[in-house]
């Protein structure tokens, strides 16, 4: 396709395979088919339980229901009527976080809640950012190439058929893009605010280039989701519809053909026979209720970093006395954040940065590896807007409370605010691992764990310098810094042999025939990108293997690397996998090429 | 006051990173709140009142918001020993010497008495809640052994002393002995700063839009023809925006 037709059909081009956009009401932001959604028995033995109706869990469940699996999907928090629930409003929206006890520690103890988690009926990308940039091709080889982190058993091709068709469904707006893999996205660019203008100039005064997205937020329309409305809530819950969530791009698509949402049902384990296999998962539906087991052929679990190695550590029997997939001692191990120190400027003219999404413009400009800084792996470099409480949390971090952070919080009009997402490296003490202390459910709380190494803090240092740069090369007369964490991944990671993971390159735990990690814990690395979108496009390729029944064979042959050749040098890259063709990934190539 | 005495926001003179002593003015140099309410009535927006768009929030966010508005019941979390210094250290820490106050001690009792915690505690803290009694002991106890009276007795000046300590992490006594003090500076302000920013009158005092939904914004501030002079209709500038000719004469 030329780039006349291209530019023509941006936005245009919708995926053939989910019918969310369709399914959704216009005029009410209610989960279609929740009156009308089949309902499974305890003791049915479904194709499919998942646990966590997130961005891994939604994905997965849309996708096989689509190809006929009975599907129960359990989820720990609630059913969101979001009328009715969200509010734009940043303390209103307390319960979106997954506010259960859970302990820190480590000498850089990572803060939850509202940060990096979620609970209910989407997932925490109900209220993520809304940044949704792929991986590089070489963040799946960082021990090979670099010599730190680990090697993925799959490659970037193996991956990419799913980026492309996640991207098409959320949809994601954004420039082309020329860093990693180079790729274009489905939808142009937003426009650009004030704030984030003032950090571009900045940016390409000292050399770096900055391109407007990635986000998968709608620019336009899309079926019946509308055009953003550029308020400023991303983090709070899109009411409006134009952010993408599992909620609105692949739960209606999933209810429409017979998956089971069972909200407020809290998985306390996964259920072994006695021949290995798992019978299906333990749950209660209310703390300190009666514990009910849903039965089923096999079950996936997508609970993320903590959740997840918290119920197959919960997950003990004979079999499995220390968990389940944990006879080597890697559950809960190799658990990553990413580094996401905010430096904010300030300029004489309003800039009201609380005006349009949050995520505006993003540079990854110094995501690889360069031995002049004297650090493995890189960072980006994306804007950011916080809204009050956000902004006082930033000024506080910079050593101001009493009348001097009123003034600050006073000139909240003149800031603009930009942020870095560091790699930081897996390390096998950065752990998850179950409390002493007990929770209502009974269930033991999770403890995780986290420390710092020396290639992370120059990582942090460096990057912290560049958004300086940034800042004063744009004209800001003052500069504040929050140092902070983001993201959660890994704790359940993928890996070549049992004795360095948890779950193969099928996602399958080692040692269980019928058991599948299907969210971001199974990462060995997690690049400088945020980490919605692969997990969504991980869940994509686990289904369709899953389907397939490819997920079910030995280790899967590796996809011929075609990442280091851009999509227009090399006209049509073959097709990712070997695995014979479902309707979704065989359209994918041909309609990119 | 003399025009000679007040700093110039264009410039940032007002910003207290770029003063000695890293102090801001006094608040003196800020208009009267004109429209609205604003804590202790000065801001940077004086005819800006948030509240005048509450008609076009959706329900379920005006509900929340105006919530915060009702007038707060007694205390139900600390006891009545506790309430002179949690109010005494909430006002200090937010600057609030005069009426109209958010009422953030209540707010932040609301919040503990119903359990709503962070999701996270660190693992060489107690329970949020323990951590703000003992910190209230601690203000007491540092105040009497350096004033001989407790925490919500000191001056103004000796408060903002003590406050200072433990913002340094530096503040001691028996309770927090075996407290990090400075992950208690953050539990509790982390508390104070997400109440008194929820609360409309803090958004008009640094000029927030509030809730846009289901209005939105359409004039972004962004390149071409809009530029940052460009302001919704229902937006007012701010009293030192970049026209001179709008700063303040009225002494």
């Amino acid at each position: 396709m030329g780039d006349f037709w291209r530019g023509l059909l941006k936005g245009a081009v919708g995926p053939r395979d989910n019918d969310s956009r369709f399914l959704l009401d216009v005029h009410a932001r209610d989960l279609p088919g929740e009156a009308t959604m089949r309902r499974y028995r305890d003791d049915d033995e479904v194709d499919l339980v998942i646990v966590g109706a997130g961005a891994g869990g939604s994905v997965l469940a849309q996708r096989l229901a689509r190809r006929g699996w009975t599907i129960v999907l359990l989820e720990a928090g609630p059913f969101w009527h979001p009328d009715e629930d969200w509010v734009s409003d940043e303390a209103g929206s307390h319960s979106l976080y997954w506010t259960q006890p859970r302990i820190i520690g480590g000498a850089d103890p990572v803060e939850l809640g509202k940060n990096n988690s979620g609970r209910g009926v989407g997932g925490s990308m109900v209220h993520y950012a809304g940044y949704t940039p792929r991986f590089h091709p070489s963040d799946f080889s960082t021990y090979r190439d670099d010599g730190v982190g680990a090697d993925w058993p799959i490659g970037y091709e193996d991956l990419r058929p799913h980026y492309e068709r996640v991207e098409r469904e959320l949809p994601v707006a954004g420039q082309d893009w020329p860093w990693g893999y180079p790729h274009r996205y489905p939808f142009s660019p937003h426009p650009v605010s004030g704030a984030a203008a003032k950090l571009r100039e900045g940016a390409l005064r000292c050399g770096i280039e900055m391109r407007v997205g990635p986000v998968g937020i709608v620019n336009g329309t899309f079926g019946n989701r509308p055009h953003c409305i550029y308020r400023g809530y991303c983090l709070q819950g899109c009411k409006v519809n134009a952010k993408a969530s599992p909620f609105v791009t692949h739960l209606p698509d999933a209810l429409a053909h017979g998956v089971e949402i069972r909200a407020n049902s809290m998985a306390l384990s996964v259920e072994i026979d006695a021949t290995g296999r798992a019978r299906g998962v333990v749950y209660a539906d209310e703390a300190s209720g009666p514990h009910r087991l849903q039965r089923g052929r096999s079950v996936a679990v997508a609970g993320y970093s903590i959740e997840t190695p918290r119920l197959l550590l919960a997950s003990t029997s004979r079999r499995h006395p220390h968990g389940l997939g944990n006879n080597t001692d890697q559950v809960g191990r190799y658990v990553m954040v990413q580094g996401a120190t905010q430096a904010a400027g300030r300029w004489p003219e309003e800039m009201r940065m609380y005006k349009a999404p949050p995520p505006e413009i993003s540079s990854e400009q110094f995501y690889e590896t360069d031995p002049a800084r004297g650090f493995a792996r890189g960072f980006s470099i994306q804007t950011v807007s916080p809204l009050p409480i956000g902004w006082a949390e930033h000024v506080l971090a910079d050593g101001h409370w009493g009348p001097a952070l009123r003034e600050y919080m006073r000139d909240y009009n003149h800031w603009a605010t930009v942020g870095v997402l560091n790699e930081l490296l897996p390390h096998p003490d950065n752990r998850v691992t179950l409390a002493d202390e007990i929770d209502p459910y009974g269930q033991p709380v999770a403890r995780m764990d986290y420390t710092l190494g020396e290639n992370d803090k120059a990582n942090m240092v460096h990057s912290t310098k560049v958004i300086t740069e940034i800042l004063d090369a744009g004209g800001a007369q003052d500069v504040l810094t929050i140092r902070r964490f983001a993201h959660l991944i890994g704790g359940a990671r993928m890996g070549a042999s049992p004795e360095h993971s948890v779950v193969d390159a099928n996602q399958r735990v080692w040692g269980v025939p019928n058991v599948f990690v299907a969210d971001g814990s199974v990462c060995p690395t997690q690049g400088a990108a945020n980490p919605a979108l692969t997990i969504m496009a991980l869940a994509s390729r686990l289904a369709q293997r899953m389907a397939d029944g490819s997920a079910l064979a030995g280790d899967p042959p590796h996809a011929p690397d075609t990442s280091t050749r851009s999509p227009t040098a090399s006209g049509s890259p073959s097709r990712a996998t070997s695995s014979p063709t479902s309707p979704g990934g065989s359209s994918l190539t041909a309609a990119t090429s | 006051m003399a025009d000679t005495d007040e700093p110039d926001p264009r410039h940032g003179e007002h910003l207290p990173r770029l003063r000695p002593g890293r102090q801001p003015p006094p608040p003196s140099w800020l208009p009267r709140q004109r429209r609205g309410t604003t804590p202790q009535m000065i801001g940077r927006y004086p005819d800006f009142d948030v509240l005048d768009a509450a008609d076009a929030w959706d329900d379920a966010t005006r509900r929340v918001v105006m919530a915060r508005l009702e007038p707060s019941g007694p205390l139900r979390f600390f006891t009545p020993a506790e309430e002179p210094t949690l109010r005494a250290f909430c006002d200090t820490a937010l600057a609030q010497d005069a009426d109209p106050r958010v009422p953030v001690a209540e707010m932040v009792d609301a919040k503990l008495a119903a359990g709503r915690l962070d999701g996270y505690r660190y693992a060489d803290m107690p329970d949020d809640r323990d951590t703000w009694r003992l910190a209230l002991r601690g203000l007491d106890h540092t105040a009497d052994q350096g004033y001989r009276t407790g925490f919500a007795g000191c001056t103004a000046e000796q408060r903002e002393a003590i406050v200072g300590e433990f913002a340094a992490g530096r503040l001691v006594g028996d309770a927090l002995d075996e407290l990090d003090v400075a992950r208690a500076w953050s539990v509790v302000m982390r508390a104070v700063l997400s109440e008194f920013y929820s609360h409309p009158w803090a958004w008009n005092e640094i000029g927030f839009g509030g809730p846009a939904y289901p209005r939105g914004f359409l004039r972004l501030g962004g390149p071409g023809r809009e530029g940052p002079g460009v302001r919704e209709p229902f937006e007012s500038p701010g009293a030192f925006a970049d026209d001179p000719v709008r700063r303040r004469t009225d002494g």
